[in-house]
């Protein structure tokens, strides 16, 4: 299992480096506004064609660029109940404070678990291959930190068990 | 080649007056930078402070010594030096209500063109009558946001490119301020408007066009990577080259048979046409250092795994332009024979390229020797 | 108030969508190219030509087609074709494509990744790393400008 997982990690760097190609773009729309095309849809000539990248049928990223911002949205893995329970919390509480970590998405896209939205304002700040390094090391650890976490939840409650059993 | 820094901000356009002593920059808000050279490198005389949004596009007329800048408040002002060297705007009627992204002087000057978010181009002249500078419209068949503009030579045809993936040849004949021109290789009906050409459709958004020096090949870059040229005196023979880098975003003629481009790959791309209108990519310029393989002392490691959490410091890319190039000029020559290329990119670097920096991207073994070659001054920076 | 006023949905309408000068999509004539035969395929993954069998089917791809079961068969065969290869025989079939068919293949492999079956999404991963290395990002690039669909 673990083989695929650079590759795919190479896929998603590679997609996501020709995808964030953004300029400054004001909307043709409404007036003397700007705003990310990917999240307005309002012409459909500045959108791209989204793509995904998938590692099997659960883990994969959607990537919908545009000419001005681009989308990346993550589904983690899942194997059972109490990861899910775990990616749950974990991705809430980023999104709960979504404002400090600039890129990072308030909502989900429907069928992911995690949203990122880079703009060309970010880009103009930011390196551009260190977003992309970014989004790749989230991807890398937040398998790893759910589960660390499963394992503690595992073994706090055969503690919290054992000291319940005692009693009896 | 020269290298100088304008602060850490995007830098969105640049202009030559000139001479080339000074610069107009204009660095992603509403202000316009006016700079003059000097010993140390480059001193602000004046801001040129109008425009309420930021600011799209800077032109600065060699001869006859106007600036035009327009922004995406939907507005474009020309700017006139008064007795005591300092510049005054008059607002042009652009008649869009969109963002103007675009804005290029005709070869005579006596007219320029605006790309604007409406979909369509304002070709702008001075009305003597009313003192104004008015705009007439070019409207079909464009379907969505100019980005680019290129007059040809002949000061009459325009060609623009546009995100409706097209590229577009137009005649912008204004009969209250020129004689009526006569036909060409791009077509002989020459009324103001008339869609004399339209090529492309790719996919891709187009974000640069050019013409070359006698104004019969047109080429441009488009956002599926590809670079492509068109032939008139050859039947209009197409041709495209298909790159494995990221898009180019910005394209010049420099010499008869060669172009130079940049974009999102930060470095500069130098391509060649043969007689039979092919398009060869031959290089790229614009390597800054190898990586420096510097002694990693056991405190430089501590302190870069504190700052940046890990041990290599792979910040830096190995191009001169740390971020998209975004605009590139001629700095000297014309578009026969370029020797100096200025090149201004979104890591608010300017850049100028001589002959031999340029050419020396043909061999591989020259790179070193051009990183040499930096000469870098930094300027006062913004504060 | 009356439930008539209260309900939004005529707000759903986008009226900017009739706005004439809006950007339309290009109708492009269907070049008339037709998808290799299963058998022809079949015949040449028998006889241990997988290069050949991918090669024929990325040079007759229905870019253009309007036909949605053409696309979907011709999907299928390259994703087919794609499994049969050895993973160390992958970099070479790769570097014997021209530059169109790298596009083409690229786009193919995307599209796959975005319903991937069981064992598809790993061999197409071998894949992409291999066409990246010889197409670079502009093949990327392409897949995503790209309007048409394979």
């Amino acid at each position: 299992m673990a083989a695929t997982l650079r590759p795919y990690l190479n896929a998603v760097r590679s997609t996501l480096t020709a995808a964030m190609c953004l300029e400054n773009f004001s909307s043709q729309v409404v007036e003397r506004h700007n705003k990310p095309e990917v999240e307005v849809r309002s012409s459909k000539e500045l959108l791209l064609t989204p793509v995904s990248v998938s590692r099997n049928e659960r883990e994969k990223v959607l990537i919908e660029g545009s000419i001005n911002s681009l989308r990346i949205s993550i589904a983690i893995k899942q194997a059972d109940e109490i990861e899910k329970i775990l990616c749950h919390k974990f991705t809430r509480f980023m999104m709960l404070r979504a404002d400090n970590f600039f890129i990072l998405r308030r909502k989900p896209v429907e069928g992911y678990d995690i949203s990122f939205l880079i703009t060309n304002f970010h880009t103009e700040q930011m390196l551009k291959h260190k977003l992309v390094d970014f989004i790749i090391q989230f991807m890398e650890e937040i398998d790893k930190e759910i589960s660390e976490m499963k394992l503690s939840v595992n073994a706090r409650a055969r503690i919290v068990a054992e000291e319940f059993l005692k009693r009896f | 080649m020269e290298k100088f820094s304008f602060g850490v901000d995007p830098i969105t356009s640049h202009a030559w007056n000139r001479d080339r002593t000074q610069i107009a920059i204009s660095a992603n808000n509403s202000l316009v930078d006016i700079y003059q050279k000097s010993e140390e490198g480059w001193e602000k005389t004046q801001t040129l402070n109008e425009h309420t949004q930021r600011v799209t596009s800077v032109d600065w007329a060699p001869e006859s010594n106007m600036i035009v800048t327009c922004g995406s408040d939907r507005n474009a002002y020309v700017w006139i030096q008064n007795g005591n060297d300092e510049w005054k705007p008059s607002l042009v009627i652009l008649r869009i209500n969109r963002a103007a992204t675009c804005v290029r002087w005709s070869p005579l000057e006596n007219k320029f063109a605006v790309g604007s978010g409406s979909r369509l181009i304002s070709i702008c002249y001075f009305d003597k009558d009313h003192d104004w500078w008015v705009s007439k419209h070019i409207k079909k068949p464009i379907r969505s946001t100019i980005t680019t503009v290129d007059w040809h030579p002949n000061n009459i045809l325009l060609a623009c490119g546009s995100t409706d993936f097209k590229v577009r040849v137009f005649s912008a004949y204004v009969k209250d301020v020129e004689a009526k021109p006569s036909g060409n290789v791009w077509g002989s009906k020459l009324p103001l408007g008339a869609c004399l050409m339209e090529f492309g459709g790719s996919g891709g958004w187009v974000h640069g066009v050019s013409f070359d020096a006698t104004g019969n090949r047109l080429a441009w870059v488009s956002h599926d990577s590809t670079i492509n040229m068109v032939n008139a005196s050859a039947n209009f023979a197409e041709s495209q080259t298909k790159l494995k880098n990221l898009p180019c975003h910005s394209l010049q003629w420099v010499g008869p048979d060669s172009i130079v481009a940049g974009g999102h790959d930060c470095w500069l791309l130098r391509f060649s046409v043969d007689d039979s209108n092919n398009l060869t990519f031959e290089g790229r310029v614009g390597f800054s250092r190898k990586r420096t393989e510097e002694k990693v002392t056991a405190m430089s490691m501590f302190q870069s795994l504190d700052k940046r959490a890990t041990v290599e410091d792979d910040s830096k890319k190995t191009s001169i332009h740390q971020n998209s190039i975004v605009q590139l000029l001629i700095h000297t020559g014309g578009r026969e024979a370029v020797t100096k290329l200025s090149s201004v990119g979104a890591d608010g670097l300017l850049v100028v390229w001589n002959q031999h920096s340029l050419q020396a991207s043909i061999g591989g073994s020259t790179f070193d020797m051009l990183a040499e070659t930096i000469n870098q001054v930094n300027i006062a920076s913004q504060e | 108030m009356s439930k008539s006023t209260s309900t939004t949905i005529f707000r759903k309408v986008n009226i900017d969508e009739f706005d004439e000068n809006n950007y339309q999509d290009e109708v492009v004539e269907a070049d008339q190219v037709a998808v290799p035969a299963e058998e022809e395929i079949e015949r040449l993954l028998n006889s241990k030509k997988n290069v050949d069998a991918l090669q024929l089917l990325l040079r007759n791809a229905p870019i253009t087609s309007k036909n949605q079961v053409d696309k979907d068969k011709a999907h299928q065969l390259v994703i087919r074709v794609l499994t049969m290869f050895k993973a160390s025989e992958v970099g070479d079939a790769v570097n014997s494509l021209d530059s169109n068919s790298i596009d083409i293949l690229m786009k193919y492999i995307y599209r796959e990744f975005a319903a991937p079956s069981e064992k598809s999404a790993s061999v197409c991963l071998t894949w992409h790393e291999k066409v990246y290395a010889v197409g670079g990002v502009g093949s990327i690039i392409r897949v995503l400008t790209d309007r048409k669909g394979v």
